[in-house]
């Protein structure tokens, strides 16, 4: 059992999820349930290769992908606040527009369903003992710790706690319900963006059809697990991630025991229990998924 | 004016009115579908293509001639279904994404007939009630994890998609591959085939099916004590549970009849797509995606059975026109029809788009007003000083 | 009918004025008239009682005074400037407050935090330790004491409404407006906020108080307003005022207070009509015993009551909404489990039973909330009026078909008997006017052939017609022998088609008697919860 690939693989499989997850933490938050995390994310990561390569640089690459994100989520949000939309129906629209997109710029591109992003235009990974370390990874083990301070210890966060659990008293105190949400979702949407964005740019090092894999969804489930806290969506993202690895690792072993195919079940069946026993003792926001209509 | 034409003209215009406000589900539709496709067009157009000679390609390919129909029904055909699955859980008020997982394990548990022989007809109702029930119980563990645990059945369907594809990858992998072709399974012996009712086509009869079971359907809901018990949980679970429903119940009921209905995809479309009539197991291309777009076709047919009828022949029209805009000098990549389609669901999240013209004119006044409300204030503020 | 009080600081009130309202006039673009022509001044150091009914139109009264709801007619006026503001926050900070019925705080959050919310400038790091020091400053100053690091949903009701209050008083306002605050406190914890008005008020502060209940109007306020049907009939220093006189205000009969003449409006006048002769020797239908049920708040809404209604009579409870009549009703329905007590229909018990066991026991509810509970919008007509009996073997047929031949047939029937207006059965119900659709709802509970019917609000936003409809409709049903429990908090109804009443307040019955035997004052006074004894009843 290569424990170092398993390490190594788990740490770089978190950070999408760890990501996503910590992003749509704030966006349930404020009262918003982006489903549509999956497209986002298989979007970010074509277009971040693609701004990679056509800068050569692969900090833009990571920045285009944001911003992509970012763009999903203002039409989201947007969507579902003024407009009034349903969010469910939003979030599949973009799952479906996303997977339609990407691979039909991959065939544009010459190789379809496939890309390769140059390797001058990936992120450099630090040497170390496990092989290539990317950088990202210490972003996304920062990241929760800074948005559970903020979420904690400052104004924005107090304000977006009341837009999610009770819009009534944060529209009588003078805040824009609407304006609140949509920022939240666009900041949700970006990270999530940086998070597809890093496994073409910095991780895999390829774009492919389906390189978001359920990715997006288990980022979902993580935030179920996490109750809202991000610290806890870093131990699930974590958790989940290793999972993914197990079953990577598995598949390279010369291992004719357990088929691959149960395997790389593993990580949904793990999603799926961890939720089910979760649900107990986890409390979301009140007007989670509900329009705000001021009487 | 007279007092006579005065009221023959407001009745006339309450008419108009009546008639546009009625047609008003299927307005949104038609607009959201013309929504996408000015989407896909205006890609199409960044991306340097024709937009309007690809769509006009692809919907010659479409409904241009008989082989284009056959061609588009019979890719509307599993789409049916699979809308079907999503739109009657929609009615109990849950959403079932589970579709595609529910499709698949259908798929797989028809092929199982290929293992023994029975008389002709009864061996075809077998495999079909065996995809029903297969479905149906792969459907069942989230409905009863969301009954039990509150689990979302978004994300509870969502991860047995998975687990059912993996799942079905290695029955085909080992349990049932065909001996002579190790990458499919075995094929659905030829006398439980649906016979193909368009020579030179793939439409099947499966056709038939997916229309018998959408009527059928239409009538559980509108036309029956269990059908009426499944709208009235969705539409206000307090007034149902008033009025004697078990709203439980009912929703476990929707879920086995969604994915039931899913099981029956899977089986249309090994039971009824030739060449191969099995499943191939890397990649499953015949199967892949069919949960999802049908998801889009029960929104555009507004999660009624007739109107997803028709979503499914556009929807299944853009699939097999998008052969033919692939094709020639202007070739498009199919993959556009998944763009058109993801816009398409996208512009139909809106609700009331027609309304959306005025709605932004709204906002904008509104904005302007308060910006001027502030003004004044400022104002008189400085007078009163 | 209202005092002149001069521009100027007036030697009787001892301050300026604050506020004032000329002629505030509201009509709501569907024709309602929510508020006459009101005009009122409001001074600092002074602490108004408003008293009314149910649509009285308090609520619109204080909206426009307040600046958050625009007249139609008349105008407020302030020296300090215009009263127009766009969101509560601009008023707060103009230096009017209200605290409402249901307060505006975030239950999850801590008492500080829901302070800091309508406070600091955005975007800055909120420093818990400024807020809550300043916190505890208001405590000292104010009295309001509460634990500051508990999330506000753990705490008493009571303590919330002082989370409220501080909230308010933290922006530092002039005017403070409570809309009926002692309808969550204890008996101690109205004399601390009596205490707490009463110091506010020496520091120069405007406070309106919004209440039914005459003792608190007495003991705390300088100055009474009273409001009915829109119309504002009372404007009194609360020394020169009994409470029999505000009672008559409230519920019947104008007082000029000068000239000490007595007008009666038509509709009060006391109609004299035939009560039903009910055998009372026969067993009830509904025998409630003892029943004590618990809010959603944790309080206590029905305290120990015990009462029957018979076949043959209509029942009515009156008295102001929130006085617990919503939970009675509830808990005979199967929406809710009291604590304790005995409920039965005709000897069989229904406490804790869900809605269609009681149903089959002969139960019919005409619900408060007619969207929420009784119809299902989208549904059509037919739809309606056959949920809850769709299992019937006529409309049901083999393979749990559903017959609608016979639905309509049914349907259609219900709707010439009922005088449903309404294109046919397929009519989606939500085109249909309130009236029909209540019509429908009352048609689908009688085709039960219900022993007992429960109508809770049942004219309640219906037009004239529609309403005197469903009245003559129910005293049709005691005709025929059914029992019916009607509670309403329209007191002309009730007075007027029921054969026995029961006045609740604060979840007792103060008097249960014939219509006739009480009259409009001591009712009002009843309502307001001056017991009997010193009702002189």
């Amino acid at each position: 059992m290569n424990w170092l690939f398993l390490l190594s693989y788990s740490l770089h499989a978190m950070v999408p999820l760890t990501l996503t997850a910590v992003g749509e933490i704030v966006t349930e938050t404020s009262g918003l349930f982006n489903i549509g995390l999956e497209g986002i994310l298989l979007i970010s990561a074509f277009a971040g290769a693609l701004g990679a390569e056509a800068s050569g640089n692969a900090i833009v690459g990571l920045l285009t992908g944001m911003a992509v994100g970012a763009a999903f989520g203002l039409l989201f949000a947007v969507i579902n606040t003024y407009w009034k939309g349903t969010q469910m129906v939003t979030g599949i629209g973009i799952n479906l527009f996303a997977v339609g997109f990407v691979a039909f710029g991959l065939i544009l591109l010459g190789s379809p369903g496939f890309h390769d992003v140059p390797t001058s235009a990936e992120l450099t990974s630090i040497r170390s003992g496990m092989g290539g370390i990317s950088p990202m990874i210490f972003v996304a083990l920062v990241i929760p710790f800074l948005i559970h301070w903020f979420l904690r210890r400052t104004r924005v966060g107090l304000i977006l706690k009341a837009t999610g659990e009770m819009p009534e008293a944060a529209d009588v105190s003078g805040i824009n319900v609407n304006m609140v949400r949509i920022l939240a979702a666009i900041f949700g949407a970006s990270l999530a963006g940086l998070g597809g964005a890093y496994m073409s740019v910095a991780w895999l090092g390829s774009v492919t059809k389906d390189l978001s894999a359920g990715r997006g969804f288990i980022a979902l489930a993580c935030v179920v697990f996490s109750g809202l806290n991000p610290l806890l969506a870093l131990l699930g993202g974590f958790i989940f991630a290793f999972f993914q690895g197990l079953a990577e690792t598995l598949k390279t072993m010369p291992n004719k025991i357990i088929p691959w195919q149960f395997v790389s079940m593993l990580p949904y069946i793990v999603t799926l229990l961890v939720v089910s026993g979760a649900i107990g003792r986890v409390r979301f926001p009140k007007e989670l998924g509900v329009p705000y209509k001021r009487e | 004016m007279s007092e006579q034409s005065a009221a023959k003209e407001s009745r006339l215009l309450r008419g108009v009115h009546k008639t546009v406000t009625g047609l008003n589900p299927v307005l949104e539709s038609l607009l959201a579908g013309v929504v996408g496709l000015l989407i896909g067009a205006l890609l199409m157009y960044i991306w340097g293509f024709d937009p309007w000679k690809a769509y006009m390609s692809l919907f010659k390919g479409a409904f241009g001639d008989s082989y284009g129909w056959a061609s588009s029904i019979a890719r509307g055909t599993p789409l049916v279904l699979t809308a079907l699955t999503f739109s009657i859980c929609l009615r109990a008020g849950m959403f079932n994404i589970g579709a595609e997982g529910q499709m698949m394990i259908g798929a797989i548990a028809a092929i199982t007939i290929a293992l023994f022989v029975l008389p002709a007809g009864l061996h075809m109702i077998v495999g079909l009630v065996i995809a029903a029930t297969a479905g149906a119980i792969w459907s069942i563990v989230p409905a009863i994890l969301k009954i039990m645990r509150g689990v979302s059945e978004v994300i509870s369907t969502i991860m047995f998609n998975w687990i059912g594809r993996f799942l079905v990858i290695w029955l085909g992998v080992h349990i049932l591959v065909d001996p002579t072709r190790a990458e499919k399974t075995l094929s659905i012996p030829k006398a439980t085939r649906f016979p193909v009712i368009m020579k030179g086509t793939d439409l099947t009869a499966s056709v038939f099916l997916a229309v018998g079971v959408a009527l059928i359907i239409y009538f559980v809901l509108w036309h029956t004590t269990v059908g009426y018990e499944v709208r009235a949980a969705g539409l206000n679970p307090t007034a149902a549970r008033y009025g004697g429903i078990r709203n439980k119940r009912t929703m476990i009921l929707a879920f086995l009849l969604g994915g039931a209905t899913a099981g029956l995809a899977g089986a249309a479309l090994v039971m009824g797509l030739p060449p191969s009539y099995a499943i191939f197991s890397s990649g499953m291309p015949n199967l892949t995606n069919m949960g999802f777009d049908g998801m889009a076709v029960a929104m555009v047919g507004r999660n009624h059975p007739i109107g997803i009828l028709l979503a499914a022949l556009f929807f299944g029209g853009l699939n097999a026109g998008g052969r033919m805009m692939q094709l020639g000098s202007n070739a498009v990549p199919l993959e556009m029809v998944r763009v058109v389609m993801g816009a398409i669901v996208l512009a139909m999240s809106i609700p009331e788009l027609i309304r959306l013209f005025p709605a932004i004119k709204k906002s904008v006044e509104n904005i302007v007003g308060r910006i001027r409300d502030r003004r004044e204030r400022r104002a008189v503020k400085e007078v009163s000083e | 009918m209202t005092s002149e009080k001069p521009n100027t600081s007036p030697v009787e009130s001892k301050g300026g004025y604050f506020l004032r309202g000329e002629k505030m006039g509201k009509i709501y673009s569907d024709g309602t008239v929510a508020l006459k022509e009101a005009s009122i001044e409001i001074h600092t150091h002074e602490i108004i009682g408003l008293l009314g009914e149910n649509g009285a139109g308090k609520t619109t009264f204080t909206k426009i005074l307040s600046g958050l709801l625009p007249p139609t007619s008349g105008r407020v006026l302030s020296p300090k400037g215009p009263v127009r503001f766009s969101s509560p926050r601009e008023a707060l900070d103009f230096g009017i407050g209200m605290v409402h019925q249901h307060f505006a705080l975030v239950g999850t959050f801590t008492a500080a935090e829901n302070v800091a919310l309508s406070h600091e400038r955005p975007f800055t790091r909120i420093q818990l330790a400024k807020a809550e020091a300043r916190l505890e400053e208001l405590m000292e100053e104010s009295g309001l004491h509460v634990p500051l690091d508990v999330p506000i949903e753990k705490l008493a009701v009571g303590e919330q409404q002082r989370v409220e209050i501080l909230k308010v008083l933290s922006r530092d306002v002039d005017l403070l407006i409570l809309d009926e605050p002692t309808s969550v406190l204890t008996p101690l914890e109205v004399d601390e906020l009596f205490t707490l008005l009463k110091r506010l008020k020496g520091e120069g502060k405007s406070i309106i108080l919004i209440t039914h209940k005459l003792k608190e109007v007495q003991s705390v306020t300088d100055r009474v307003v009273v409001l009915r049907h829109g119309e504002l009939v009372g404007d009194v220093p609360t020394e020169t005022a009994t409470t029999e006189q505000l009672a008559q205000l409230m519920v019947g009969q104008a007082i000029d207070k000068d000239a000490g003449a007595v007008e009666l409006s038509d509709q009060e006048l006391p109609l004299k009509r035939e009560r039903s002769v009910v055998n009372r020797d026969a067993d009830s239908v509904l025998h409630v015993e003892g029943l004590t049920i618990r809010s959603n708040v944790g309080d206590i809404a029905v305290e120990d009551l015990s009462f029957d209604v018979y076949g043959g009579e209509i029942f009515g409870i009156a008295g102001v909404e929130g006085n617990g009549q919503s939970e009675l009703v509830e808990s005979l329905t199967g929406l809710r489990v009291p604590m304790r007590g005995q409920a039965t229909i005709n000897g069989t018990n229904i406490l804790g039973l869900s809605p269609r066991e009681i149903y089959k026991l002969g139960v019919a509810h005409i619900p408060e909330d007619r969207w929420e509970l009784g119809l299902v919008l989208p549904f059509t007509l037919a739809e309606n009026a056959i949920l809850g009996v769709h299992q019937w073997k006529e409309f049901k047929g083999p393979l749990s078909f559903l017959r609608w031949g016979k639905i309509n047939t049914h349907v259609r029937a219900l709707m010439d008997r009922f005088e449903i207006r309404a294109a046919g059965p397929s009519s989606p119900a939500k085109s249909l006017s309130g009236g029909n659709q209540q019509k429908l709802i009352v048609g689908r509970e009688l085709a039960k052939d219900p022993a007992i019917i429960v109508a809770s609000q049942p004219t309640r936003g219906l037009d004239i017609g529609a309403a005197k409809y469903i009245r003559d409709l129910l005293e049709e049903m005691r005709d025929n022998g059914r029992a019916i429990l009607l509670v309403s908090a329209d007191l002309d109804e009730v007075l007027a088609r029921a054969d026995r009443i029961a006045i609740m307040y604060e979840g007792r019955f103060m008097a249960v008697c014939d219509p006739d035997e009480l009259d409009r004052e001591q009712i009002g006074l009843l309502m307001g919860g001056v017991e009997r004894e010193e009702a002189r009843v």
